[in-house]
């Protein structure tokens, strides 16, 4: 890493003693407040967990579980089936990240760089797919799945329901096309001169640099379908292939308080450790100037 | 020899012409006019394979074997029939209900409530059982309540068999009753009773509320409904064009709740609530009364492990109306004939013989179920299949019958749901929640509003 | 710097080129649609298709399995719906409300965290978290803090002598206690992208900034947000877009419609006609009202936005 960059504050008035002061108030204040908003409520879902039903909806609220108790949990896993679950979503959001990555990118790549006529056109259809509310064309789009034009089979219940529809993402087209802009046309010229084609420019000049707008999107597709819930519902209903979203909403008629609570801190599990782990790469991808302005 | 030829000719074609009608309509699923050979009966060397919806969920360890139980068993009569169960936790879900019969996706028998009638036959995929519907076929078809089946009719065709039904009443907590000093065998019979005991059990504090109503997700208005039933009041009118609860009763409806919120005490300040938070707090002992039906008592005993000797019901209040709901099997349009057949014969089976299916009380009582609610209740009283069912029950009564003897002892005149019940009763949300979170709710000025905004849906229709 | 919607490159196109030129440019179309070819057989498949399909159907009604066109009346009953307005206007406020919070806040938390040089890793983490939660976890949490009586925000009040707040079950706080709550679950992407973006200001500008005596927020004023301007607008117009299409946080959190229908929106009331009312000409006649009313605003977003530029 480079000396720390400048920003706001000066590095030369951080290190007067009023600004130290200042600095690390600040700082204590921040990392306190936002423990409690943003960790205070896991801790009361992760403990509720632990505590019996009477105790969970007790008013006021007990701030340590009173007798901790592991049963709640045992009960949600086994009616979770959560290993099913998690296996599911990794697999839909695996594959749909990896439909995106390569169909996405080579979208983009073709509206910024190869810059087809009518290319712009293209561009807007996608964009004004953003602007239709998912309730409405959630039907349509169920019924062109149950029997997809042309080819004529029948997508539900299979991953397929959730892989092709991922790909039309214009969110994350654009973001890659952006990002693909602003790297100098001189790059892809002096690629072009060597006698490289569209694909060899593709692979060796642009997709090393864009690391950390792949980054961006990769996080954005992942998330885009472990978040998605009305989708899912209505395309996997067959219980061995649901979703986690689908399956901890399930869950939530049908059990007491205790177990509920213990169900979605374990539904919660997965994607933090997923975030914890890929966080730092992700970060660094992003702070390398990728989204200045 | 040439007539007799002939005769031979002619009888020939009127067979092969008699057997390509009834080929024909064989064909057909389920709508040509019965030919002379139509027999409702399955025929038991016909290979059929049906698939049903609504079969218990993995988390029901207890039901799940009872299907299978009984499918091996209706397997032993029906040898010739497959049946395919698709198991859900949620036997309807609005939004995947909707998908599957705009992509022609739902089972070949399918599970609906009474409301989605309208639905249902809009959306053109519900085939008319009328002639498959005998005797014969359903074992005690004489024994059903022509109201119940009438409410599956459309334009004299029927379309669909009863699963279960209930009508709706007051649940109580027999044990919050007796710690605030109330007599759990004489629970309130009218709303000033249910204000006044509301008050006494909100006085224990810790949390407990006297009664709790809804108001969000059309919930609240479909309890405006039930509770103008009681009363002796009706939404629409008698053509469904008008609406008509803007009247002392719907105001009355209104009003208690109201009282009961900001002026004795007995409704507590957490509002928007919907269908499971009254459940979830009276099985963990903080409620004391709301109007429910009986299988919420299942729910709570079984799901959320509440005490069954705790819950009681009592009537309506009021006691002149109680709304009717229930739930039934439709059959897909696209069915054949023998499937038809097969999905009656285990219907017939499975839900509406006394002492089999449903009814089969020795084996809810084995296997820790609830046996003694006074629901599914689309027998006729006093028909021999009532009679049986009364029996079974009392033998194999895990619920002590006379917590539900006050809900017994009164018999309200049943009423179905208005037309374009969902929107009624989203109307009637905004009116519930206003006079449950609104210390300054306008009660004649809600009902008006609300009775413009019905008319407009009715005249939408 | 590059504009939204096209970026010209470097290169100038000159026009009357050589044969040459123009088969260059016809190969390279190919090319390029060769490369779109798998994203928009998707779009076609699964988003224009079926958009085309909603276009159709708000123009038409289905009863007892017989569909036929009713023109312009679905649009007509959908306005003369009491909760049409009503929708539009808790809509509106909602993302207003949620631009000020979801918009604002995420941007100064990323100004701060931006000065630290300590511990980022772990804040960015926190602010991350909420983010990844299930919606119905998340939205249980909040109905907990929110309960009037019981709930956690109001015992802190009564803890600092404040009075509570009726929050969730009140028509007037209702709105505002949504947004809240919304703010909550999904500011920690808008945050990162900030701060990403932050990370790439150069440093001297600052510098220059505080040598011409520019105190603490002249120079927010005058560099950090002109420096993101690009991402800033751009933001601002995709959130404003998804704000308006809101509607899992409002469902879990009030069941759609809240006290006295005050937090019902737009898309809630979709989701009614589709689901609930079974009246699907209605929902795609509000859905197509919806594209248009974004459209709309999209086009004189971007194209003031270039006016700007322009000045």
């Amino acid at each position: 890493m480079s000396a720390p960059a400048r920003s706001l504050i000066s590095p030369a008035q951080l290190s007067k003693w009023r600004g130290k002061i200042i600095y690390w108030t600040l700082f204590w204040l921040t990392v306190v407040v936002f423990t409690l908003v943003f960790i205070g409520p896991l801790y009361w879902m992760v403990t509720g967990g632990f505590k019996s039903t009477q105790e969970v909806i007790q008013t006021p609220p007990t701030l340590f579980p009173h007798h901790p108790q592991t049963s709640a949990y045992s009960t949600a896993w086994k009616r979770l089936n959560m290993a099913q679950l998690l296996f599911n979503t990794l697999y839909y959001a695996g594959g749909a990240l990896l439909l995106q990555l390569i169909f996405g990118v080579a979208a983009a790549y073709a509206l910024s760089k190869l810059r087809p006529i009518m290319g712009n056109v293209v561009l807007g259809l996608m964009l004004a797919t953003l602007m239709v509310p998912a309730a409405v064309l959630v039907i349509p789009q169920y019924v062109t799945v149950v029997d997809v034009p042309i080819v004529h089979v029948n997508l539900l219940n299979s991953p397929w329901a959730i892989w092709l529809p991922s790909v039309a993402n214009a969110f994350n087209i654009f973001l890659l096309k952006r990002f693909f802009d602003s790297i100098p046309e001189e790059l892809v010229q002096a690629a072009q001169i060597d006698g490289a084609g569209p694909l060899r420019t593709l692979w060796s000049i642009i997709l090393p640099i864009s690391r950390p707008i792949l980054g961006v999107v990769s996080i954005f597709a992942v998330i885009g379908v472990w978040k998605d819930f009305l989708w899912p519902l209505l395309t996997m209903q067959d219980p061995a292939k649901q979703t986690l979203n689908v399956g901890v909403n399930n869950l939530s008629i049908g059990v007491q308080q205790d177990v509920l609570i213990a169900g979605l801190t374990i539904a919660s599990i997965p994607a933090i450790v997923f975030f914890l782990l890929f966080q730092r790469s992700i970060m660094a991808g992003l702070t390398s100037g990728a989204l200045k302005g | 020899m040439i007539r007799t030829r002939a005769a031979v000719v002619v009888l020939a074609a009127v067979a092969v012409a008699a057997a390509a009608c009834g080929g024909s309509s064989d064909k057909k699923s389920g709508d040509a006019s019965a030919s002379p050979s139509f027999n409702p009966v399955l025929d038991k060397n016909a290979k059929v394979t049906i698939s049903i919806d609504c079969a218990p969920a993995a988390n029901k360890p207890v039901e799940t074997k009872q299907w299978t139980d009984d499918i091996a068993a209706f397997h032993q009569i029906y040898p010739n029939v497959t049946i395919n169960s698709k198991p859900m936790s949620k036997c309807e879900d609005p939004a995947p209900f909707t998908a599957q019969l705009k992509g022609h996706t739902e089972t070949d028998v399918f599970y609906t409530y009474f409301t989605d009638k309208n639905q249902v036959l809009d959306s053109g995929e519900a085939a008319d059982i009328t002639k498959y519907v005998t005797p014969q076929t359903v074992t005690n078809l004489k024994d059903i309540q022509p109201a119940i089946l009438d409410i599956n009719r459309d334009n004299g065709k029927l379309y669909a068999l009863p699963r279960t039904n209930y009508t709706m009443g007051l649940v109580y907590d027999r044990a919050v009753f007796k710690k605030a000093g109330l007599n759990p065998d004489q629970p309130p019979t009218t709303w000033a009773d249910i204000a006044t005991d509301a008050a006494a059990i909100a006085k224990l504090g810790g949390g407990v509320n006297g009664y709790a109503d809804y108001s969000a997700n059309n919930v609240g208005g479909w309890h405006f409904t039930a509770e103008l039933y009681g009363l002796g009041g009706r939404m629409v009118s008698q053509d469904g064009t008008k609406a008509a609860f803007n009247t002392d009763q719907g105001k009355q409806v209104l009003q208690n709740l109201y009282d009961m919120r900001w002026k004795t005490g007995g409704i507590g300040s957490t509002q928007m609530i919907k269908w499971g938070d009254p459940q979830a707090a009276m099985a963990a002992g903080k409620l004391g009364m709301y109007i429910g039906a009986p299988d919420d008592i299942t729910y709570m005993v079984q799901t959320l492990k509440g005490k069954a000797a705790d819950f009681g019901m009592a009537p309506m209040p009021g006691g002149q109306g109680a709304l009717v709901g229930g739930d039934d099997y439709y059959f897909k349009k696209t069915d054949t004939p023998d499937q038809i057949k097969a999905g009656i014969a285990w219907i017939n089976f499975k839900l509406l013989t006394p002492g089999k299916g449903q009814f089969q009380y020795d084996r809810n009582k084995t296997g820790g179920l609830p046996v003694g609610l006074p629901e599914p209740e689309f027998f006729i009283q006093g028909s021999p299949s009532q009679k049986a069912d009364d029996a079974n029950k009392q033998a194999s009564a895990t619920l002590p019958i006379a917590n539900f003897q006050p809900f017994l002892a009164v018999s309200p005149t049943p009423v179905v749901e208005p037309p374009a019940a969902q929107e009624i009763y989203k109307v009637l949300d905004n009116a519930m929640s206003a006079v449950l979170t609104d210390k300054n709710a306008d009660i004649p000025k809600l009902l008006s509003k609300a009775e413009t905004d019905v008319n407009t849906v009715l005249a939408n229709q | 710097m590059t504009d939204i919607l096209e970026s010209r490159p470097a290169v100038a196109v000159s026009r009357g080129k050589p044969r040459a030129r123009r088969r260059g440019r016809a190969r390279r179309s190919l090319q390029g649609y060769l490369f779109l070819l798998g994203a928009v057989l998707c779009f076609a498949l699964f988003s224009w298709y079926p958009m085309v399909r909603e276009f159709i159907m708000a123009f038409q009604r289905t009863k007892r399995g017989r569909t036929t066109w009713v023109g312009w009346d679905n649009l007509h009953r959908i306005m003369a719906d009491p909760a049409f307005w009503q929708a539009w206007r808790n809509t509106v406020t909602f993302t207003v409300l949620a631009l000020i919070l979801g918009f604002a806040v995420p941007f100064f938390v990323a100004v701060l965290l931006n000065e630290f040089r300590h511990g980022q890793a772990y804040l960015r983490i926190l602010v991350f978290l909420p983010v990844m939660l299930p919606q119905v976890a998340s939205a249980l949490l909040f109905r907990y803090f929110y309960d009037p009586k019981y709930g956690l925000f109001n015992q802190i009040l009564h803890f600092f002598q404040l009075p509570g707040s009726a929050w969730l079950s009140s028509k007037d706080t209702a709105l505002l206690s949504v947004v809240i709550a919304a703010t909550w679950m999904n500011m920690g992407s808008a945050t990162l992208i900030y701060l990403a973006a932050l990370q790439g200001i150069p440093g001297e500008l600052y510098e220059a900034a505080e040598l011409d005596g520019a105190g603490l927020w002249r120079r927010i004023w005058h560099v950090t947000i002109p420096q993101t301007r690009m991402i800033l607008s751009l933001m601002l117009l995709l959130q404003v877009v998804a704000t308006m299409q809101m509607f899992t946080e409002a469902y879990m959190l009030t069941g759609g419609s809240g006290p006295q229908g005050s937090t019902l929106t737009v898309v809630y009331l979709i989701y009614n006609y589709a689901f609930n009312f079974n009246n699907f000409g209605s929902a795609a006649a509000l859905g197509v009202v919806m594209l248009l009313v974004l459209g709309a605003f999209s086009g004189v977003y971007l194209w003031l936005e270039r006016r700007v530029k322009e000045a």
